[in-house]
């Protein structure tokens, strides 16, 4: 209860309403605390003090209003209902768009001036502008006479004629000399701050220092103002004065008042809130409003209800397997509430039944961030990621499906599907590691046998490669332009990689190798950028790293992890994207696949042609283009020695053979250009070691095929057949044998392709042999 | 109870008509601030109740709480702050049967919103479409920010006399005063009554040439006001019975 506010009341209504308020407020312990003290003890002086002026109006309703106050006493007096929002900023914004800009109270209602006067002491303060006109100058400084006030109280004292001293030191100096009074002329407009007040002497100090100012005005200008910089309320004022128009006549001219806000920003001002609105009426108390009933809630509460009845409805419909119309209602659920937990995690179950697993997680993601503790949600985001994963695995993705499991855990952690299917998966990672490594080491002692002779040839075609590298860097704005063309050279070794694959592994060749296709797509716009860098960087480094072998397979599972894991989600993303592609043409495919990739061979044969500059020989070009197709990395290294000889094919095989040193990072760099690119990951076939394997193949193939490129293209191809029988003699899988196969295959048509060039009319032919072949091949796995 | 309350006047205090349309206004302003409708459009809704149901023969054919609903939704639409006839039918429906589920959104509650519309539209042709009003509102604001400024600053900001004006003026659209008195007169009254509450008086003001009051409204007189102030306080005195 505010004591102080009590107290007012009761001197100004006298005894009577004591009395009153005793009867009614008898019970409320409030009061109890607040009157009996204030009764007895201070009433006598009370009413000596306060009876002789009592009420002159004795009202009829006096005692009414009396009665009204002692009822209403716990709410008037309330604390709560202490204007909050201290109004200090009434500054002199006065915006006559916003509300009605009145003239002072005082001039209506015709106050004398002594009160006007008194009042005006009583109520002005430091700090307050006071604007008045030069009256006089002295030497220490200048009276003013003051015409209005321009914050703080806003009276009308025009015709009051209080003058105000501004002292030397207040008045701050325009210019390094000369007197700053010099500046100021007598009939000046002056707008200051109120330094110093003496009210018995109603002496008025000022200042023109900002500094003299309140922080809340600190903006305002002080010194000479013009006369369109007077405040607005004292125009109004001079017009009244002049006009004598009511104030409700004001009121109603005003702009102000006619506007639709103006009530809004009253209260506002006034410190009054919309939002909890003050009634004196006990029901009306909105602290006894309980938020349940509120319009928000109770829509939100509807909401909820209806979605989950469309719910409801679209599980009887999944339970009848009409599937569609379950959706339908599932959606409708989501659009009447959008964060509806059961409504996600129904639409999720359908995804999921449906085979869209990615668009299930993401459903069951989004319904267990609203409900954490939705056991349904997570149970069925645990199962779905151990699915998703397990299909990832089949796809060969082993990484990716090992984050999967791993997420699956992460939900919850005795989740035994997922810690089996995660110890398994690692498992094999390990084993086919292991596999891979032995398989290189094969591959290697090969190579030693076959190409030991030209391993010093190598170390002088180094040198004289490091001098033309220099030359090249010269260049390499030239190779820079030239990335769209690799875009689409990496769109055809995806195609072909994946047609190889198609071969090898029906169950997913039609994914494979339309997501490929699509690929292409991506691969222009989102690798290109990438691969551009990586490209860059072996631009710069030593040739030594730029040429990837795969003879050695020792690369670290650690390291390969690393590397992996960073690229995840964007393969992820690539690959759920051409998923969704693939799903939607699953017809046509093969055809589609072979056509489109003799033709992105030839594209890209021509690009590659462009690209190296220099390019003195077609089939130089052409073994460029293979080899950059399988490894995109490889590309700038053959680009450089496009320049350089024809023989410079030959040695990247022996380097390879030298290089030993060098192959954990050429490995390296080869297997991040596989991550990085969309080509690689359209590999999501058969986990990374098996594309190492395949690109370390392919590369073999093109090293092999460049070579005999170079001299001729049967040799090459026989070379290539013979190291087929070689690899695949010592005991490898029949899977590599295939692979094999298919990679000569490939590279036989590629390599013809490319003779074909300086042979067109020869090259339809063969390129509708090589389709029609690889369509029969196709068609008969179909059937298989 | 019932019959010397028919022998008092039809509009008097405490009839039964007074009554049940304080309850229903009350209703209206309840469900003002669970809709969170600013005080204009409770008001306007208010007006648009009262002065169907003066416009109306007495009891009438009509549900009140309709009306009331309906008024809502027209005075949402008058003073530009739309709502939705599904909260108020929310709204309503959780007044009338407290802790009650929202209704489902079934035929029912489709007819419901119907009536609704089709009661709007009655009531707009028997007010013959005139439906803006003038509210004491802006008058009293602006009356309040005369009179701060000539005021005491420290007082005005120690006693709540806007507050308890704004409570006033908000609680007086219980009964017809809207209806029967010009704004400005309500917004004096108001004020009046808010000032003798805290005991404070205007400055000066028996110096004064002209009394206050009337700076404001000028052909407004004391009698008038303590007339206006009268009504008010029978409000509250109903507010008691009634509650």
């Amino acid at each position: 209860m505010e004591r102080d506010l009590l107290r007012q009341a009761l001197s100004f209504h006298g005894p009577t309403l004591l009395s009153l308020l005793r009867t009614e407020q008898h019970d409320n312990p409030d009061f109890r605390g607040l009157l009996p003290p204030a009764g007895p003890s201070l009433e006598p002086p009370r009413e000596a003090q306060h009876q002789p002026p009592a009420r002159k109006e004795k009202r009829i309703d006096n005692i009414e209003i009396q009665h009204f106050i002692a009822k209403k006493a716990d709410l008037l007096f309330a604390l709560s209902w202490k204007p909050s929002a201290s109004t200090d900023s009434e500054s002199n914004e006065e915006n006559e768009d916003c509300y009605a800009v009145m003239p002072p109270l005082e001039q209506f209602m015709e106050v004398p001036s002594e009160d006007r006067r008194e009042l005006f002491f009583r109520d002005i303060e430091r700090g307050d502008v006071v604007i008045g006109r030069i009256s006089s100058i002295r030497e220490f400084g200048f009276f003013m006479v003051l015409i209005c006030l321009g914050s703080g109280v806003i009276r009308e004292i025009s015709q009051l004629e209080i003058t105000a001293l501004c002292p030397l030191r207040d008045v701050p100096s325009h210019s390094s000399h000369g007197d700053p009074l010099s500046y100021y002329q007598t009939g000046d407009l002056i707008q200051a701050a109120i330094k110093d007040i003496d009210r018995y002497h109603e002496k008025l100090t000022i200042s023109l220092h900002s500094s003299a100012l309140p922080p809340s005005l600190s903006s305002t200008k002080l010194g000479v103002i013009s006369s369109e910089d007077l405040p607005l309320h004292y125009r109004r004022s001079v017009e009244v004065a002049s006009t004598s128009e009511t104030y409700e006549k004001v009121l109603h001219h005003s702009l102000g008042f006619a506007n639709p806000a103006v009530v809004e920003f009253l209260l506002g001002k006034l410190g009054l809130s919309e939002s909890s609105p003050p009634s004196l009426m006990r029901g009306l108390q909105s602290k006894n409003f309980n938020e349940e009933d509120f319009a928000f809630a109770l829509r939100k509460k509807q909401s909820a209800s209806w979605a989950l009845k469309c719910v409801k409805i679209g599980v009887d419909y999944f339970k009848v397997g009409r599937h569609v119309e379950a959706m339908n209602e599932y959606n409708k659920a989501l659009e009447i509430d959008a964060q509806n937990v059961e409504a996600l995690v129904a639409r999720g179950a359908l995804y999921a039944t449906k085979g869209s697993l990615n668009k299930a997680i993401d459903d069951f993601e989004v319904a267990l961030k609203n409900c954490p503790t939705h056991r349904n949600a997570r149970k069925y985001l645990c199962q779905t990621l151990v699915e998703r994963g397990g299909q990832l695995e089949e796809e060969d993705n082993l990484l990716n499906a090992q984050n999967y499991y791993k997420k699956a855990l992460i939900l919850d952690e005795t989740f035994k599907e997922a810690e089996d299917a995660l110890l398994k998966l690692r498992k094999h990672m390990q084993k086919s590691l292991e596999m891979r490594e032995k398989q290189a080491a094969k591959e290697e002692r090969q190579k030693e046998k076959k190409i030991e002779t030209s391993a010093q040839k190598l170390r002088k075609l180094l040198k004289e490669e490091k001098r033309l590298k220099k030359k090249r860097r010269r260049s390499t704005s030239s190779s820079s332009s030239s990335s769209s063309d690799s875009s689409s050279d990496v769109s055809v070794s995806s195609s072909s990689s994946s047609s190889s694959d198609h071969k090898r592994h029906k169950k997913r060749s039609r994914n494979r190798s339309v997501s490929s296709r699509s690929s292409k797509k991506h691969s222009s716009r989102v690798s290109s950028h990438q691969r551009d860098q990586s490209r860059k960087d072996e631009w710069y480094s030593p040739p030594a790293d730029t040429s990837a072998s795969f003879l050695n397979q020792k690369y670290e599972m650690e390291k390969l992890l690393e590397r992996q894991d960073r690229l995840v989600y964007q393969k992820t993303e690539v690959r759920e994207r051409d998923r969704q592609c693939s799903l939607s043409r699953t017809s046509a495919d093969d055809e589609d696949t072979f056509g489109g990739r003799s033709e992105d061979s030839r594209d890209s044969y021509c690009s590659s042609k462009t690209q190296s500059t220099s390019s003195k020989n077609e089939k130089q070009g052409k073994a460029d283009r293979s080899s950059s197709n399988r490894r995109g990395s490889s590309s700038s290294y053959h680009w450089k020695s496009d320049d350089k000889t024809k023989t410079h094919d030959s040695r990247k095989l022996e380097k390879e053979v030298e290089g030993r040193k060098e192959q954990f990072r050429k490995c390296g760099s080869s297997q991040s250009m596989y991550s990085t690119s969309p080509a690689g990951s359209d590999f999501s076939g058969k986990s990374v070691e098996k594309n190492k394997q395949y690109s370390s193949t392919w590369l073999y193939e093109y090293s092999g095929n460049d070579d005999g490129s170079r001299h001729e293209l049967t040799q090459s191809t026989n070379e290539r057949r013979d190291y087929k029988n070689r690899e695949s003699s010592p005991g490898e899988t029949t899977k590599a044998k295939e692979l094999d196969e298919e990679t000569t295959l490939n590279g036989k048509g590629q390599s013809e392709s490319g003779v074909k060039k300086s042979l067109p009319q020869n090259l339809l032919n063969i390129f509708n042999q090589i389709a029609e072949f690889e369509r029969q091949k196709g068609s008969k796995q179909k059937n298989q | 109870m019932e019959p010397n309350q028919a022998a008092s006047d039809q509009t008097g205090p405490g009839s039964a008509e007074t009554r049940s349309h304080f309850k229903v206004t009350r209703f209206i302003m309840e469900a003002g601030v669970k809709l969170g409708l600013h005080s204009i459009p409770v008001a306007t809704a208010c007006t648009i109740y009262h002065s169907f149901f003066t416009a109306t023969v007495a009891p009438g054919p009509y549900d009140p709480y309709l009306v009331a609903m309906a008024a809502l939704y027209l005075a949402g639409k008058v003073e530009e702050q739309h709502l939705r006839t599904r909260d108020i039918i929310n709204v309503s429906h959780r007044y009338l049967h407290p802790k009650s589920d929202p209704l489902e959104l079934d035929s029912h509650f489709w007819e419901l919103r119907d009536s609704i519309v089709q009661c709007e539209l009655l009531m707009l042709r028997v007010l013959g479409f005139r439906v803006s009003f003038r509210h004491p509102h802006k008058y009293l604001l602006h009356y309040l920010l005369s009179l701060r400024r000539w005021m005491n600053r420290h007082s005005w900001e120690r006693i709540p006399v806007s507050a308890a004006a704004w409570a006033l003026l908000r609680d007086s659209y219980h009964g017809g005063l809207c209806v029967r008195y010009p704004p400005q007169h309500v917004a004096v009254a108001v004020l009046d009554l808010a000032l003798h509450c805290y005991g404070v008086e205007v400055p000066v003001h028996a110096q004064a040439q002209k009394p206050w009051w009337q700076v404001f409204s000028e052909d407004l007189s004391k009698a008038q006001i303590d007339q206006i102030v009268l009504d008010l306080i029978q409000i509250y005195t109903l507010d008691a019975e009634i509650s």
